[in-house]
């Protein structure tokens, strides 16, 4: 503290262009080197090279900041680039003679990245990257390879946006800034709008693309030597809702996930035993395949009795 | 997220089996691919390598960091340029938007990957595309490649932990460059060894073996080939159950409804007398009314923060 006066040390200014090759730094490197003993560890050593070139000059100073800034680090790179601009106002601050110590500068670290992380994954991969895809691959999987395309543009474009502000928000607002800005409820607001329009998302992706059509249909006596063919598919289910098969397997794994902590791996193997099962020919000989002679069948025939397969 | 639950004999062990496995790979990938065509062979050989440093780019820092993991690892992306590298964007496309729909809900936190999409997107879509598979069937095979493809991670994830002490040893001489060059430099050329000549040489050996494959099943076993097609309807259920997990909570639940029986109404599947609109404009319609719902929504309720976290 008694060093501040400018006779003796100059203020050190740190230029707008440090903080964004800071930035650019991180958002290039942020996973370069991910390991299981520091996670970001080193990335973060790397993003603060150009902000250490210019605070610190003497060999001690230099080593103390590296060491300071290659412990244990990890959070979501985006949305925790608020950390990093926070960090970067305390090292400034603290090269300029503040009583801003080592503790003071890994706590906030340390006391952040577990909070940003959970609200950085929240939004960058739990809602923007899934709203995105969906729209993506709803629009390519219909034959327009423009959909990919759109993804990527759109995708990379509001993540760099979004690391970029976060970055310059944490850097102008500082550390107390950054919790302010935590509990102002904005972040809460956005992902209430994004659950809502995710999970709309997520609804229209169950109709396009979970298929499940059970092939039972039998021929049921109405009198009179009549017979009329029952299709369990369009018969029963189609006149309760149509539909209502796929939402109904979707909240089914839903729950299995999220209630009952089903691993993800067990239910893709599960699923895929009971694929080949529902497709094995119970109800027929294994020679002459055809449609109706299994469980399920990959595609949709209305009551239309089982016509041979298409040919592929 | 701050866990890290990976005992260090179980690194050092799936570190030195994959070190082995990936050897055995190189050594022997050349020789299991001679059986394919001769004049076929510079091709496939070109087309393999641009694969393998796809899959590579997608796990590099290259591309504005974010490229990568939010851009090339999805196989809808992945999907797209590996039919670019073979000759049919379309197709390539279409397969990699299938397979992309099981990793909908995919989440990498805390230094962990339930399954690896971006080997499944490049090697996967490529394999579907040699093989001539349609898109359903490629969902399986993505599936299988995914889970194998956590081995190349799980190997980074631990290795890389040397590159941490280098930078330890720079910086204890005041190397900042040093320092630098152990977190963007060096772990990349080991990510580039590790990535780039397994996918590659599993493009070039694997467009064979599983072609060969498919070919035995339909002419021996073809209710297994339906099997796969059936397995394509199911398993997008579980992507899609995954990212449920995080924003199928609270006050938001009712909009999954609202969303199927939208797409439904506008998709027209089960009304036969109601023309449906192009297939791809079902999701995209659907997200411009949820982004108006969710306008509404958030303006009129304000926020809900004791829904978020459960």
């Amino acid at each position: 503290m008694e060093t501040m006066t400018p006779e003796t040390r100059p203020a050190k200014k740190l230029e707008r262009g440090d903080v964004q090759r800071a930035f650019w730094l991180w958002t290039f490197f942020s996973h370069a080197n991910y390991n299981y003993e520091r996670l970001q560890g080193t990335a973060f050593a790397q993003a603060m090279t150009p902000i250490i070139r210019k605070l610190y000059d003497s060999p001690d100073e230099i080593k103390a900041a590296l060491k300071r800034h290659l412990v244990f680090f990890n959070t979501e790179p985006n949305v925790g680039g608020v950390i990093h601009g926070a960090v970067i106002a305390m090292e400034e601050q603290r090269a300029n003679g503040a009583d801003i110590d080592d503790d003071a500068i890994n706590s906030v670290k340390a006391g952040l990245m577990g909070p940003l992380a959970g609200v950085g994954d929240s939004i960058s991969q739990g809602t923007i990257t899934p709203i995105l895809l969906s729209i993506g691959i709803g629009i390519a999987a219909a034959g327009q390879p423009l959909g990919a395309i759109l993804y990527l543009v759109l995708e990379v474009g509001i993540m760099l946006a979004l690391a970029y502000f976060m970055w310059m928000q944490g850097y102008d607002r500082g550390r107390e800034g950054v919790t302010t800005m935590l509990r102002s409820g904005l972040l809460d607001r956005v992902l209430t709008g994004a659950g809502v329009l995710g999970n709309m998302v997520m609804g229209a992706l169950t109709f396009q693309f979970v298929t499940i059509y059970l092939t039972l249909s039998w021929n049921i006596d109405v009198g009179g030597g009549q017979t009329k063919l029952f299709d369990v598919n369009q018969d029963l289910l189609g006149a309760i809702m149509p539909g209502i098969l796929p939402l109904a397997f979707t909240l089914f794994t839903w729950w299995l996930l999220a209630r009952r902590r089903v691993s993800p791996l067990w239910l893709l193997v599960a699923y895929v035993i009971f694929a080949m099962l529902a497709a094995y020919p119970f109800f027929g000989p294994a020679g002459d395949f055809n449609y109706c002679q299994s469980l399920l069948n990959p595609f949709f025939q209305p009551g239309a009795g089982c016509p041979p397969p298409p040919a592929s | 997220m701050t866990r890290v639950n990976a005992s260090p004999l179980a690194i050092r062990v799936t570190a030195l089996v994959t070190t082995l496995l990936l050897g055995a790979l190189i050594v022997a990938g050349p020789t299991l691919a001679q059986d394919g065509a001769e004049a076929e062979g510079t091709n496939d050989l070109i087309r393999a390598a641009l694969v393998g440093l796809g899959y590579y780019l997608s796990n590099s820092p290259w591309l504005f960091g974010n490229g990568g993991f939010f851009g090339l690892y999805r196989p809808l992306v992945a999907g797209f340029f590996v039919g670019v590298i073979f000759g049919d964007p379309v197709k390539g496309a279409e397969i990699g938007a299938s397979i992309n729909l099981l990793y909908i809900g995919f989440i990498s936190a805390g230094g962990s990957i339930p399954a690896d999409p971006s080997v499944a997107g490049w090697v996967g879509t490529a394999l579907a595309m040699a093989s001539n598979l349609d898109a359903a069937t490629a969902i399986t095979l993505g599936v299988a490649i995914g889970l194998l493809g956590t081995i190349i991670f799980f190997t980074r994830m631990s290795v890389d932990a040397v590159f941490a002490h280098w930078a330890d040893a720079r910086a204890e001489e005041g190397d900042i460059s040093g320092v630098a060059r152990a977190n963007w430099l060096w772990p990349q050329i080991f990510l580039f060894v590790i990535s780039f000549f397994p996918a590659a040489i599993a493009v070039y050996a694997g467009s064979n073996a599983v072609g060969d494959g498919i070919q035995w099943l339909s002419n021996n076993a073809p209710w297994v080939l339906r099997g796969f097609q059936i397995a394509g309807g199911l398993l997008p259920a579980i992507g899609i159950a995954l990212n449920m997990r995080f924003i199928f909570r609270g006050s938001a639940i009712p909009f999954y409804f609202v969303g199927y029986v939208f797409a439904m109404l506008i998709g027209g599947r089960f009304f036969p007398g109601v023309t449906a609109p192009a297939i791809g404009t079902i999701v995209v319609t659907t997200a411009i009314v949820g982004a108006a719902a969710a306008w509404i929504f958030v303006s009129v309720s304000g926020s809900r923060s004791s829904e978020r976290e459960a």
